[in-house]
Formats: C-alpha cells, structure tokens, sequence
C-alpha cells in the first residue's frame, strides 16, 4: 500500500517537483505551494498563480524573485522587457501583490543571482532576495 | 513661496513621489498633455532609469505662439521599499532656438499599489520677458488593486497655480492606465480641462 501510495505521489507533477527541491520542505500547501523553505523564508507565491505560471512549460528551472519598488504595472513592464531579451528566459509573470517576478529559464541556464540583481537595479527597482525552484 | 507651502514640498519630497517622467532603461515614452495655458506633445528617450532625454513641441495659449524644447530629466532620489516607491527629479528644458528661453524645476511622487501623492515647481524663463512659475500637488487613491496587466484606475484630486494667470484651481482627476497606455484627465470651472495621455514603448 505505502508503494502505491509513493507510487502515485511521485507520478504527480507537482510532487515530483518537489523531490528535485533538495532546499525546500515539501509541506504546506494551505494557498501556497510552499510556504518555507530550508533557509527559513517565506515563499509567498500562491499555489494557483504558480501552477497557472507552470502551465505548459517542461525543462525549467524557476527563480522567484523579491523585489522592492514594484509598485505599479509601469515599473513592472520594464522589468518584464529587460527579462524577455534573454533567450534562456521561457517565461515571466509579475506579481504585483507580493513584489514578485517568476522567471522560468531552461534548464541549460546558470542562475545567477548578482546578473538577476543588475537587470532589476537597472531598471529602477531594488533587488530583496532571490530563490531559485529547481523543477 | 510661502512657508507652508515649502513645508509641503518638503513633506513630500520626504514621506512622499507621480506619473513616471523616465522610464525604464531603453524606453521611449510619447505624451500629450492640454490644459488651460498650453497644448504639448512630448517625446522621451531613456538610456537609463536615471535620465531622459527628449524633445516638447508647446503651443503656449497665454502667448499664442509655439515652442520647442530640448528637455532633460534626471532622478535625483529614489527610495524602494516592498511596499513603495519615492521619487525626486530635477527637470529643465531649453528652446530649440533660442537659449535665452529655458525652465527648470523638480517634482516628486510617492506611491504603493493604494496610494499616490506627487508634487511639481516649475520656473519657466521665456523670451517675453516674463518668467512664471508652475505648481501643483496631487493625492490619488486607487479604487481597487488591479495586477499585472489590467486596467488600473486612481481617483486623484490636485491642485495647481500658475504665476503668469495668476489662477489657482483645486479639482478631481481620473487616472487609468493599462499596459502601456495612460489617460489621465480632470476638469475645473475656473481652467476647465486638463488632459493627459501617455503611452511607453
């Protein structure tokens, strides 16, 4: 019974997902799809704005990023256009409510945090953190 | 300038930033603006978040003529928080043709996803040997918090004087904006409409 039961939850996407997550728990899923992480923050991306994000996309790896100063649609376009010109960059969704981009790379992609950081800071806004879903 | 408006300006440019006259690196942005005292289109590139550079086409109502611009603007101060932003620009401009015809000034805005608050002095040197000055200070609320990508809306009330009419006006604003799109418009008895659109690209 316990194999089946494993056996089902690693033929869910999501779930499957979450094994890749070495840095993540893989709890809670009260509205969002990870509420902490291992380093103790807060995720704060809700679980049907993520699976909405995931739709379609195979290969990826995903970085959330914080960002201060992201206060109207205006400031978030440019951010949205500087990210578009990359063409590791498969996908990105702005959220306005929790100040944060989602940026879906392909796999290949090396994440880095200080080259995330410069595209944010030219643009006018401030990067606060960064967390990167290995998916 | 009397004291509590400097008080005012001051409270602004500290706790408080407006529509954005730079826009992000390597935008370009095309405005129109009309009100009492002039009709403008405005074209503005930025290199960078920090500056813009661009050209104003001004039909001036008061002297019946039209002017062009070279204009700049640059962000002196800007704060991010997570939940705000503050600006403060320095603005100026010189006639196309002749440099004894220049203005300068600075304006601040401060907004979250809710709230709006901005201000702008401006001293306008003209070859008519009059120099005036333009003020206003303007407070919005939005309605409701749209996402990225809707239509958002802000209800606004500002208040502007000009030196050279020597009229003041208090009066409402509606501002809505939609990807790169902004309209923005108010209406007041004494200087009647004034108007706003911007689109960013």
């Amino acid at each position: 019974m316990k194999k089946i039961l494993l056996t089902l939850l690693l033929a869910s996407p999501l779930a499957w997902a979450e094994q890749d997550h070495a840095n993540m728990h893989d709890h809670s899923h009260e509205g969002h799809l990870h509420d902490t992480m291992v380093d103790g923050k807060n995720l704060d991306v809700s679980a049907e704005r993520f699976d909405a994000f995931m739709n379609e996309l195979t290969n990826v790896n995903v970085a959330v990023v914080s960002v201060k100063g992201m206060v109207c649609d205006f400031c978030a376009r440019g951010i949205a256009k500087t990210f578009e010109k990359d063409k590791t960059v498969q996908k990105i969704d702005v959220d306005l409510d929790n100040g944060k981009v989602l940026i879906a790379y392909s796999k290949s992609k090396d994440i880095n945090y200080s080259e995330i950081e410069k595209k944010i800071l030219s643009n006018g806004q401030s990067m606060s953190d960064l967390q990167i879903l290995e998916i | 300038m009397g004291i509590y408006k400097i008080i005012i300006l001051v409270f602004l440019m500290v706790f408080n930033a407006d529509a954005r006259p730079i826009s992000y690196s390597g935008g370009t942005t095309i405005m129109y603006k009309s009100d009492t005292f002039n009709d403008s289109i405005y074209l503005h590139y930025s290199p960078t978040y920090k500056y813009s550079i661009g050209l104003e086409r001004v039909k001036n109502k008061f002297y019946k003529n039209t002017e062009n611009y070279f204009r700049f603007t640059y962000l002196v101060n800007r704060k991010n928080t997570d939940i705000s932003q503050r600006n403060l620009y320095f603005q100026s401009g010189v006639l196309v043709d002749d440099a004894d015809g220049f203005f300068y000034g600075m304006h601040g805005d401060w907004e979250t996803r809710r709230w709006f608050s901005g201000f702008g002095y401006k001293d306008t040197k003209n070859t008519f040997g009059q120099d005036y000055t333009d003020q206003y200070i303007q407070l919005g609320v939005a309605p409701y918090v749209g996402d990225y990508g809707d239509l958002h809306t802000w209800i606004m009330i500002k208040t502007k004087k000009n030196s050279l009419t020597n009229t003041q006006s208090t009066y409402p604003e509606l501002k809505f904006f939609k990807g790169p799109t902004l309209v923005k418009f108010g209406y007041s008895d004494k200087t009647e409409w004034d108007l706003h659109l911007m689109y960013r690209f």
